[in-house]
């Protein structure tokens, strides 16, 4: 499956509608200082970012439709798939993380990336296990920070 | 110079800490450099955990630039054996180190290479040593109204120049600012755009940010590949024993200086780096050459015109870092994003009140350079082998290393939930071809910026108008908007040219691999013909390919004249 995507309508769109919403937040998102310290408003900066974000997605809205200047990215689904996928299974790795540890986390997370990218080997799958405990222990041991243990006692 | 400084840097730099953290940092440089798909930049990503507990911060630096020394050195060593630069900066390499490889001189390409990396290296720090007190005296009139006009210099000029679309890399940068303002401000207290999330209370930390947008999504790439071609590795080009001679080396020093002559100032301008150096310094190197026709066939003046170039970027690109806070490339946003994590302000303030670390630094960029030489001759062959290496073994160790390292910002695992969202948004980022270099920028520059910001209003009574009332801010925001004109559109030729460029070696070495097949065809066929007629057929039909296939290159090359 191929869809062609028009990159300069789609972002100006995407960004129009999401610089027009978080300026329409703004006043509640951003409060400004019960007194006045003489420090500039919280809000200028953002403010400034937000209005050159809408100003540019308007331009690329002008550009596509108007003077039919267009980038088209093919998305190729077969291309894309397993980006997304490995992005997906690092999204349950961290959520993996937070719950059993990180070491077990690992363990089961690249366990899964690697059959899906085809390892067969079992050396591959112990080696990535002992490393995940090394760097485990590298960083609460030496680094001194303390991953996530979860179910693991030590 | 302040020498008084410059000694008491030397002898906090000698330490046996930053020399072992110097030789360590080139070797684990090399070796990343060397993986086709892993950047210089995943590399200091990686190193940026390692030196949170580190006490001196110059050390920290230190190791970051001696990865960074050794990445673009690692980058021709995949590009001689295998033909596939390791980094962008080493497409140039191909071009003559891939034919000499061919030919059985890997040794002396990959020689050639260690040499004019070793000397634009030294010639730029020795640039960056020469040049960086100097620029702090020029200016050290700047106020905050000047820094802030800096940092809206630093942010447009990496916009203007990456990607094809101004308006999408503006987007880019802005969303950079914007993330960076996310949480408490630091002046007001006041909260902005946590939308009431504990996540994002306490604003977004540019480590996961860094971790996300560059290292993870290189490996996802890197990953999709190698699940879409199930891992195939090219076969590369065996190391001989046959090195470069004393006249060779003689004979390419003038190659090296005038490369390293341009692309130290190319470097220096904020948003050229190494990539784009290396085509121009090719091309002229070339063209005031006396063999101009040899270029493209395994010239080792062509190979030590690109390397010269890509690490003479190293030491200048630090100029304007170090002495105005000004990024010129993905890399130096890096590294001062690093400072920022470490505590320290680049900036013409830190040559006076932090004189002794900026001199460390600098003096770190050189001794590294130095190193170079002895342990590249010693280890080169060692890395090379690294190449061959699975990248499934590699891909798992850095992604729980990134991940670790993203909780390591604060140790809370809030730090992981943002290092997964910003990855998600980096891919829609790219789908829509926005750059993140841009947006990363922001993040790191943002908090620099309005600090000057909030001063200047303050001390100006916020009086807004005092950016373009200031003649020097004044000047500076000109010279902004004329700096991204002409960029842009150097930036454009240099784009068109790289991407003909490696069309035209590709089609190239296709047919270099076709005719190596023929000839192994007629081998076969013609068992009986004696070894050493064959060996001539077989050398006449690669020249030939390369004497039919070079007039693409020298024809895109021209374009690229000034």
């Amino acid at each position: 499956m191929k869809i062609k995507i028009k990159t300069n309508l789609v972002s100006g769109i995407l960004m129009a509608l999401f610089s027009g919403y978080m300026l329409y937040v703004m006043p509640k998102q951003v409060k400004v200082p019960a007194y006045d310290s003489g420090a500039p408003s919280p809000r200028i900066i953002p403010g400034i970012c937000l209005i050159v974000i809408l100003i540019c997605s308007v331009v690329l809205i002008i550009e596509s439709l108007i003077f039919k200047k267009e980038k088209i990215v093919e998305f190729d689904w077969n291309n894309e798939k397993p980006a997304i996928l490995l992005i997906a299974i690092l999204c349950i790795y961290v959520f993996l993380i937070i719950k059993i540890g990180f070491v077990l986390a690992s363990a089961i997370t690249f366990t899964v990336v690697l059959f899906y990218c085809g390892e067969r080997k079992p050396f591959i799958y112990i080696f990535t296990i002992a490393l995940a405990v090394g760097i485990y222990f590298l960083f609460t041991k030496v680094f001194h920070v303390s991953l996530p243990a979860g179910l693991l006692p030590f | 110079m302040d020498f008084t400084m410059i000694t008491q840097a030397a002898v906090q730099t000698f330490t046996l800490y930053n020399i072992a953290l110097i030789f360590g940092g080139l070797l684990i440089g090399m070796v990343i450099g060397c993986i086709p798909g892993l950047s210089v930049t995943l590399g200091i990503i990686l190193m940026l955990p390692l030196t949170y507990n580190m006490e001196d911060a110059a050390s920290a630096i230190i190791l970051m630039l001696a990865v960074y020394v050794g990445g673009m050195y690692g980058g021709s060593i995949s590009a001689i054996t295998l033909n596939t630069p390791g980094t962008n900066s080493a497409i140039a390499t191909t071009f003559d180190g891939y034919p000499l490889a061919r030919k059985g001189k890997v040794k002396k390409a990959l020689d050639v290479s260690l040499f004019a990396s070793t000397f634009g290296g030294l010639f730029s720090a020795l640039l960056l040593l020469l040049c960086a007190q100097l620029i702090t005296k020029a200016v050290s009139k700047f106020t905050s109204v000047e820094y802030f006009a800096l940092g809206i210099m630093g942010i447009s000029l990496i916009a203007g120049v990456s990607g094809e679309s101004l308006p999408k890399a503006l987007i880019s940068g802005m969303l950079g600012l914007l993330m960076a303002c996310i949480g408490k401000d630091s002046v007001t207290g006041v909260s902005r755009y946590a939308f009431g999330s504990n996540v994002l209370r306490y604003g977004i930390n540019i480590l996961p940010a860094m971790i996300a947008l560059i290292a993870l999504m290189q490996v996802v790439d890197k990953l999709r590949e190698f699940r879409i071609s199930g891992g195939k590795i090219k076969d590369a080009n065996k190391i001989d024993n046959d090195g470069m001679t004393g006249p060779e080396t003689k004979s390419i020093l003038p190659a090296c200086f005038k490369s390293s002559a341009i692309a130290s100032i190319l470097g220096a301008m904020p948003g050229v780096g190494g990539g784009v150096a290396q085509f121009m310094c090719y091309n002229e190197v070339r063209r005031s050459s006396k063999h101009p026709e040899e270029f493209g066939k395994g010239c080792l003046e062509g190979i030590a015109a690109a390397e010269s170039s890509n690490n003479a970027v190293v030491g200048s690109a630090m100029i304007p870092l170090l002495t105005l806070g000004i990024p010129g490339d993905g890399v130096t946003a890096l590294l001062l994003g690093a400072f920022m994590l470490h505590g320290i302000t680049p900036g013409p303030t830190m040559f006076t009140k932090q004189g002794v670390m900026a001199y460390t630094i600098i003096l770190g960029c050189l001794v590294a350079n130095i190193f170079l030489f002895p342990i590249g001759k010693a280890l080169t062959r060692a890395v090379a082998k690294v190449i061959q290496v699975r990248y499934t073994y590699l891909a798992c160790a850095i992604i729980m290393f990134c991940f670790a390292g993203a909780f390591a910002a604060s140790g809370h695992v809030k730090e992981l939930i943002l290092t997964a969202a910003i990855l998600i948004l980096s891919y829609v980022l790219t789908i829509l071809d926005i750059d993140n270099t841009p947006l990363l920028l922001g993040m790191i520059l943002e908090p620099i910026m309005e600090k000057y910001f909030v001063s200047a209003s303050m001390a100006y009574d916020r009086d807004y108008s005092i950016f373009v009332r200031r003649p020097i801010s004044l000047v500076i925001l000109i010279i902004t908007v004329v700096m991204v004109i002409s960029m842009m559109r150097v930036n454009r030729r240099v784009n068109a040219l790289n991407a003909e460029q490696e069309a035209a070696m590709a089609a190239e070495h296709e047919q270099m691999g076709s005719a190596e097949d023929a000839v192994r065809a007629s081998e076969t066929a013609k068992a009986d013909v004696d070894a050493s007629f064959e060996d001539s057929i077989a050398d006449a039909v690669f020249e030939q390919e390369h004497i039919t296939a070079k007039p693409d290159v020298k024809v895109n090359l021209d374009k690229d004249k000034p």
